[in-house]
């Protein structure tokens, strides 16, 4: 096909700016492509008819062909651009006319001219839409050249133009359809319930979401007046009178009752309780505008009713949570200008402030007049400041209540500044007087034990579970220099200063009462000194674990006496004991001594009949002697004056001593004393403490033994300690008497001592011996079947048995 | 060899003074001079010439110690042997005493009848 580079309108097609417009304008009209419609084929009939051809084609001319809206006489629906006669129609504004194409240069090859339909005359008008494109043709085409007649031109102009005209309609009743459609749409799907009426309030239109709520079909209410079907008579009397007053007209009790407002520019929402289909009444909260056309008339009205029955069910619901609530919810609304209200109060006001919710809906003064007077300010102050600030809100105050009387309340909330610079607070308040009580009364309480524990003459210290230090009382403070301070049990001793009842053994942290206590035991009694304020203090400590009522651990406490003074008094008394024993020795050498000489009749013959007198005088005064010895010992002891020359040597030759140089005692008594099994084990001892304490057990033995009987010595090894035992046949140990056995001056009887001649101090004495040299000593005895005195001592086992 | 036949027995209470002595005499059959002090005792050891010296430790004035550090300048402890009296019997000070020159140590309370027999055997111990 030949290039139509010669025509005048070579490239018609091209993507010039205009041609982009023309084609959008073609676009818009959505018609391209469209089915054949009757009204488009009557004006190619016509055309066709007037024009007396044979073929005539409504044809819109796209970027590529021209399409035929409308065709006469042609089996083809489009043919391409590049060989349309109408390209050249829409490049120009009129008629374009072609005679004869044979005879036309720009035609004289075209294919539709020398192949079918072998066009040789060619008219068109072009199709000019109202904004200036030419959006394509109405054309005319014969197989034979031609003319048209002027009437003839005339005619297809004004077809032409009817043609666009119908463009017009076909695109505008789209767009109405589509519009239709839309609106439709949204009705159907929109979740508030909209019922369209005429301007009288008759129904015309109903949605889904109106016909579900109402239980009503769009048919049953369609056609009928909206007030009347679903208002009560009542409550249209009721609103119509309000807002006759309201608005300042005469308003009926009928469907103006929902559009007076409007007339006054006002769009309200307003609460209603619809009727149902089956009676029951819906709650809604409507909202009524005006429809009207494009001339400003009015059309009808919308109505929009909103379900409140959930929105109901909500605050039913909260009203029931408030309810179990114990205090008031509320939610409380302060603005800028400093007015208040309550948007919402639950009951529970009643309890807290005496008042109903009602009384709170406007105004905040009514709460403020019911709190105690000494209150108020601090109240607001606090309010004030929480909403400055914006920080959660929290006060106690009192409640003058009309019903209980004074209470104590307790508030918090939270605000929220709001767009508008008001604060919006949510909150509770409840009636905490019974608490406050117990809090008084525990405050009470604890000051009552505050004070005690100052007032007490002991030192009180207590730790928690965790073993902190939690609590020194004043004396506590005083004789540690210090307070509580954090620190692990572990330095404690160190930190204060804690030592042995020698003071000069700091003690080992498993010493510690507290933290002894702190373990579970209950420590007695326990001597220790604290050295932290220069003099050492003596004290006795007593610790206890402290436990919840539940039995959970608490942590402990341990109460220390002073004994500094008693033991002051008593190291004096022991001092004084020691001086008049020194001093009563010289004279008792004299008169033992004496007594002796008498007795021995070397000063000559005593008369018989003063011997019975002498030997009591030399016994007691050999007695008063021993007593002297003892007390001087003990004196000793306490004093830690008593020297120990610890010296490893084997064990049998120890007891056989104890048992020669006790012989002659017991026989005195009738007794003899025997040793049993002894190992071969060595000890590492003071020899003569030894002796001093197996005289003592020994002796004792012998004197509560009856005449006739034996003491056995024996000893037994075991786990590297050697136990030496004393077993008599006599009454034994009366179970009263079994806890001051080892005690000073203990006696079985007080007038043992004196029939049995001991100065109760031999056992006491007994005691600290073994003890200082690293034993025990124990007995085990049941009264009537004798006793069983022992020591143990760390032993080393030997190879070689006893000979 | 000589025997033992005179004895000085330094002791300020009267009453032991008076025991001793009795001791020593009725049951040993010695010849006991008594002085109340450590001062007599020096001004009398050399008139008398003791065989034995028996010297208290705790006395007023001059105490045993001291009188013993006096006598050894004007006697021979090696032919008149002192022993002490005391009835402090902790082993550390009978040691010192020792040292001091002491033959040995008698501990109070004594028993007057084994007194004599005592001291015998002190002064014999100390001829070989």
């Amino acid at each position: 096909m030949e290039s139509p580079q010669a025509s005048p309108a070579s490239t018609p097609f091209s993507a010039q700016p205009r041609e982009l417009s023309r084609l959008a304008a073609l676009l818009r009209y959505e018609i391209l492509d469209t089915p054949e419609e009757s009204i488009f084929d009557d004006f190619t009939e016509l055309a066709a008819q007037i024009c007396d051809t044979p073929i005539a084609l409504i044809s819109l001319v796209d970027d590529r062909r021209q399409w035929f809206k409308s065709r006469v006489g042609l089996g083809v629906s489009e043919t391409s651009r590049e060989i349309s006669f109408c390209t050249y129609t829409i490049a120009g504004d009129e008629i374009f006319e072609v005679p004869d194409t044979l005879q036309d240069p720009r035609f004289c090859n075209n294919p539709l001219v020398l192949g079918d339909p072998h066009i040789r005359f060619y008219a068109g008008t072009p199709l000019t839409s109202p904004d200036g494109y030419n959006l394509g043709t109405l054309c005319v085409i014969d197989r034979q050249p031609r003319r048209l007649s002027a009437q003839q031109r005339e005619t297809l102009e004004r077809l032409g133009r009817q043609v666009i005209r119908l463009f017009e309609q076909h695109l505008l009743a789209h767009r109405h359809a589509e519009q239709a459609a839309l609106q439709q749409a949204i009705l159907d799907s929109a979740s508030s319930a909209v019922l369209v009426t005429r301007p009288d309030g008759v129904v015309t239109s109903v949605n889904p979401t109106a016909e579900r709520l109402l239980g009503y079909s769009e048919q049953t209410l369609v056609g009928h007046p909206l007030t009347a079907a679903l208002f009560r008579q009542e409550a249209l009397q009721r609103r119509a009178l309000l807002l006759s007053s309201e608005l300042q007209i005469p308003v009926e009790a009928d469907f103006s009752v929902l559009t007076a407002p409007l007339h006054r520019g006002r769009r309200d929402m307003s609460e209603w309780r619809l009727r149902h289909q089956n009676g029951n009444e819906v709650p809604v909260l409507l909202g009524v505008s005006a429809i009207h056309d494009e001339q400003e008339h009015l059309r009808g009205y919308l109505v929009n009713a909103y379900d409140l029955a959930y929105q109901e069910q909500l605050q039913l619901r909260l009203q029931q949570i408030a309810a179990q609530v114990p205090g008031m919810l509320f939610q409380f609304h302060w603005r800028a200008d400093g007015a208040s209200c309550f948007p919402y109060v639950s009951e529970g006001v009643e309890q807290t402030y005496g008042l109903s919710p009602g009384q709170l809906a406007s105004s905040f003064a009514p709460i403020v007049c019911r709190v105690h007077g000494p209150d108020r300010s601090a109240l607001l102050i606090s309010i004030r400041k929480a909403a400055n600030e914006l920080t959660p809100w929290h006060s106690e105050h009192r409640v003058e209540h009309p019903r209980k009387g004074l209470i104590w309340v307790e508030a918090r909330a939270t605000p929220l500044q709001q767009v508008d610079g008001s604060v919006l607070w949510h909150g509770f308040v409840t009636d905490i007087t019974a608490r406050k009580a117990e809090q008084l009364e525990l405050d009470k309480q604890q000051e009552m034990n505050r004070r005690l524990l100052e007032a007490l003459s002991e030192a009180v210290v207590a730790c928690d579970a965790e073993g902190n230090l939690t609590l020194f009382n004043e004396k506590a403070k005083q004789w540690h220099g210090a307070d509580a301070e954090s620190g692990s049990p572990e330095q404690w001793a160190t930190r204060y200063q804690l030592f042995r009842a020698d003071g000069m053994t700091p003690l080992q942290p498993e010493e510690i009462p507290l933290r002894r206590a702190l373990h579970g035991e209950h420590v007695i009694n326990h001597e220790m000194v604290l050295l932290s304020q220069g003099a050492p203090r003596y004290v006795l400590s007593n610790a206890d674990p402290l436990f919840s009522s539940d039995g959970h651990p608490l942590g402990a406490v341990v109460v220390m006496h002073d004994i500094t003074e008693r033991k002051r008094i008593e190291r004096l008394q022991r001092e004084f004991i020691s001086t008049v024993s020194h001093e009563l020795r010289t004279p008792l050498t004299s008169i033992t001594g004496a007594l002796a000489l008498i007795c021995s009749n070397v000063m000559g013959e005593v008369p018989e009949s003063m011997l019975e007198l002498l030997d009591i005088a030399q016994q007691n005064s050999q007695r008063l002697g021993a007593l002297i010895d003892d007390l001087l010992d003990m004196e000793k002891l306490h004093a830690g004056k008593m020297r120990f020359d610890m010296l490893e040597q084997p064990l049998p030759p120890l007891l056989e001593l104890a048992l020669r140089s006790n012989g002659s005692y017991a026989e005195r008594h009738g007794v003899q004393l025997h040793l049993g099994a002894c190992p071969a084990v060595s000890v590492t001892v003071d020899a003569m403490r030894v002796q001093q304490v197996l005289s003592n057990l020994l002796s004792n033995a012998a004197k509560f033994s009856p005449a006739g009987e034996q003491v056995e010595l024996s000893a037994q090894f075991s786990d590297g300690r050697v136990r030496v035992s004393v077993r008599d046949q006599g009454p034994g140990i009366s179970d009263e008497f079994h806890a001051r056995v080892f005690q000073k001056f203990a006696q079985a009887d007080s007038s043992d001592s004196r029939q049995q001649g001991g100065t109760g101090l031999g056992l006491a004495i007994s005691k600290e011996l073994i003890e200082h040299m690293g034993g025990q000593i124990g007995f085990e005895s049941e009264p009537g079947r004798g006793a069983c005195f022992w020591f143990e001592l760390p032993a080393q086992g030997q190879a070689k048995e006893r000979p | 060899m000589a025997e033992l036949r005179r004895i000085l027995h330094v002791e300020d209470d009267p009453s032991i003074q008076a025991v001793t002595k009795l001791a020593l005499e009725a049951i040993g059959g010695y010849q006991v001079l008594s002085c109340s002090s450590g001062a007599q005792a020096l001004e009398e050891v050399e008139a008398f010439a003791p065989d034995f010296i028996l010297l208290d430790v705790m006395m007023p004035g001059m105490d045993g110690p001291q009188t013993l550090l006096k006598l050894r300048e004007r006697i021979d402890l090696e032919q008149i042997p002192v022993t002490f009296m005391t009835a402090k019997v902790q082993p550390s000070e009978i040691e010192h005493l020792r040292k001091l020159g002491a033959r040995d140590v008698i501990v109070k309370p004594f028993d007057p009848m084994l007194l004599a027999e005592q001291i015998r055997s002190i002064w014999l111990a100390g001829r070989y």
